[in-house]
């Protein structure tokens, strides 16, 4: 898996920060979810946000998406991003290539659409129905409507987590290999530790509203990060689990 | 078979009697064990037998003078006077007319019912507005309505399409609302997500995922014009099939007045055609109507 990252990693793309986020505040009335985060991802990095449920991680992708209202501080993206949630939100009434250009104002969509839907190996279903599909083949259709928009900053909502184990390997080598050719800033929010090791160059851990543990991850030859290290963060105590 | 057994030829006859036994054991199996398209074909021929052999029998109640024709001419007669009124008679003007009419105030009912849903669906605003009142006005059964439309419109052309109109405007308005209040939540963030204006969150995401419900309203509404226009016609009519009916009446000619009974239940039949082709059309993504692709 080094193979796909270390060639790509000189590839041409402009090198700077795809989000920064200073002082993030976002609160539900009294109660306080994200107190004063401060984030940055730069393009081409592949950041994994862990966190117990409740922690605020999902509550940080979505102020990052756009989709909620922040309560102090700053969050400064170059773009839009894009973003793959747990479910696939295709819609059941538009074909394939439909989908994926939702939202593109370019008079080629449906040839980037194909291009995209190339891309995660569903080149030949572009007029096929949403239903037709498995839910492995809708996530990865979802992942082509979040690339065919070029994103600088790609958020990743657990994705995978309503996958079946198989599938989901499948869809880290595939992810993988997109973001390496796309080298969009990654977030990915996961509870799942193997994934987060298994993907991303840099693993936080999000407690309380803040981020409470940052681990980069030595790619080149160098021993992956202990697990239990990791689970021992997220408050789950290690020999237990062996 | 005889010609076998007076043969006396014992193995033929048990070979010619199992040969066609095997046989018609396999057609009887058929359209259960293989749910094949010959054995669906089967059962909906079948599920015409018992409308045909009450046909038959009222035909035949008829010819032998077990039914008066002052109380329901036979099946055959009803027939001819269709052939004669669309020849000679002004069957054809009439049904035209009744068409019209309901076309007019469907597509009357229409604009109103729908426009009022879109309003009201997407607006909080316009539904406080707007939504008690039509609510109120629903819970008359518009039928009731009619002698104060007859004191206000007279019995003319007005009055009719007026009516089927109000029949409409209900089912469509109370189904455009609820199809777009029931568009799922997560497909209109994952509209914001992707940019979409709010034209394009109302084309591409909001009027396809209400569609489904729109048409329902579609199929009721137009059930209920049929309704309408039968009512409305039996009042002061001076053509139209209700009118045909009516004049019937005052001369006994019941073969007349059943012909339009027949003629108003094919129409409804045929109109229910039209709003499951829509539906089948235009929901062909939707698992429950599409045809399986």
């Amino acid at each position: 898996m080094n193979a796909h990252v270390a060639p790509l990693s000189p590839a041409p793309f402009e090198a700077g920060p795809a989000v920064i986020v200073s002082n993030l505040v976002r609160s539900y009335g009294s109660r306080v979810v994200i107190e004063k985060l401060n984030l940055r991802i730069e393009r081409g990095e592949f950041v994994a946000l862990l966190g117990e449920s409740g922690c605020g991680k999902t509550t940080l992708l979505r102020a990052l998406a756009g989709l909620d209202s922040i309560q102090g501080g700053r969050i400064v993206a170059p773009r839009r991003p894009a973003v793959v949630f747990q479910e696939h939100r295709l819609l059941p009434w538009d074909s394939l290539w439909r989908n994926v250009s939702l939202g593109l104002q370019v008079p080629d969509a449906r040839e980037r659409a194909a291009e995209a839907l190339t891309e995660v190996g569903l080149g030949d279903r572009l007029d096929d129905w949403p239903r037709n599909l498995s839910g492995g083949q809708a996530q990865r259709v979802a992942l082509a409507r979040a690339l065919v928009q070029q994103p600088e900053l790609m958020l990743l909502d657990e994705p995978f987590a309503a996958l079946d184990a198989l599938t989901r390997i499948r869809m880290h080598e595939l992810v993988r290999e997109l973001v390496a050719n796309h080298q969009p800033g990654v977030l990915l929010v996961t509870h799942d530790v193997d994934e987060a090791i298994a993907l991303a160059d840099r693993i936080l851990v999000m407690r309380n509203g803040a981020i409470a543990y940052e681990h980069r991850v030595a790619r080149s030859g160098s021993t992956p990060i202990s697990r239990s290290e990791l689970l021992a963060e997220l408050g789950v105590n290690s020999h237990s689990t062996h | 078979m005889s010609n076998l057994e007076l043969s006396g030829m014992d193995r033929s006859v048990i070979g010619a009697n199992r040969a066609p036994s095997s046989q018609s054991g396999g057609n009887a199996l058929a359209p259960t064990a293989a749910k094949s398209k010959p054995g669906t074909r089967g059962l909906q021929l079948l599920s015409w037998l018992a409308p045909v052999v009450l046909v038959v029998i009222w035909e035949w109640l008829a010819q032998a003078g077990w039914l008066s024709p002052q109380v329901l001419p036979a099946p055959s007669k009803v027939i001819r006077t269709a052939f004669k009124l669309a020849t000679t008679g002004t069957l054809l003007n009439d049904l035209g007319v009744s068409l019209l009419r309901a076309a007019a105030g469907f597509v009357i009912g229409t604009a109103i019912g729908g426009g009022l849903g879109i309003l009201v669906g997407f607006s909080r605003m316009a539904e406080a507005l707007i939504d008690r009142s039509v609510q109120m006005i629903r819970a008359i059964p518009f039928l009731a309505a009619l002698p104060l439309v007859i004191v206000w419109l007279g019995v003319g052309e007005t009055q009719k399409i007026f009516l089927v109109a109000l029949g409409v405007t209900f089912p469509i308005y109370i189904n455009t609302v609820l199809g777009i209040r029931q568009v799922d939540p997560k497909l209109l963030e994952l509209g914001r997500v992707q940019g979409l204006s709010s034209l394009q969150l109302i084309r591409r995401i909001i009027l396809p995922g209400a569609l489904p419900s729109i048409l329902t309203g579609v199929r009721y509404a137009l059930a209920t014009a049929w309704l309408a226009l039968v009512v409305a016609e039996t009042i002061g009519a001076q053509s139209g099939i209700g009118f045909l009916a009516m004049d019937a009446r005052e001369f006994l000619r019941t073969d007349v007045i059943v012909l339009t009974i027949v003629i108003y239940a094919l129409i409804g039949v045929a109109a229910d055609g039209i709003a499951r082709f829509l539906e089948r059309r235009l929901l062909a993504w939707h698992p429950n109507y599409g045809a399986a692709r």
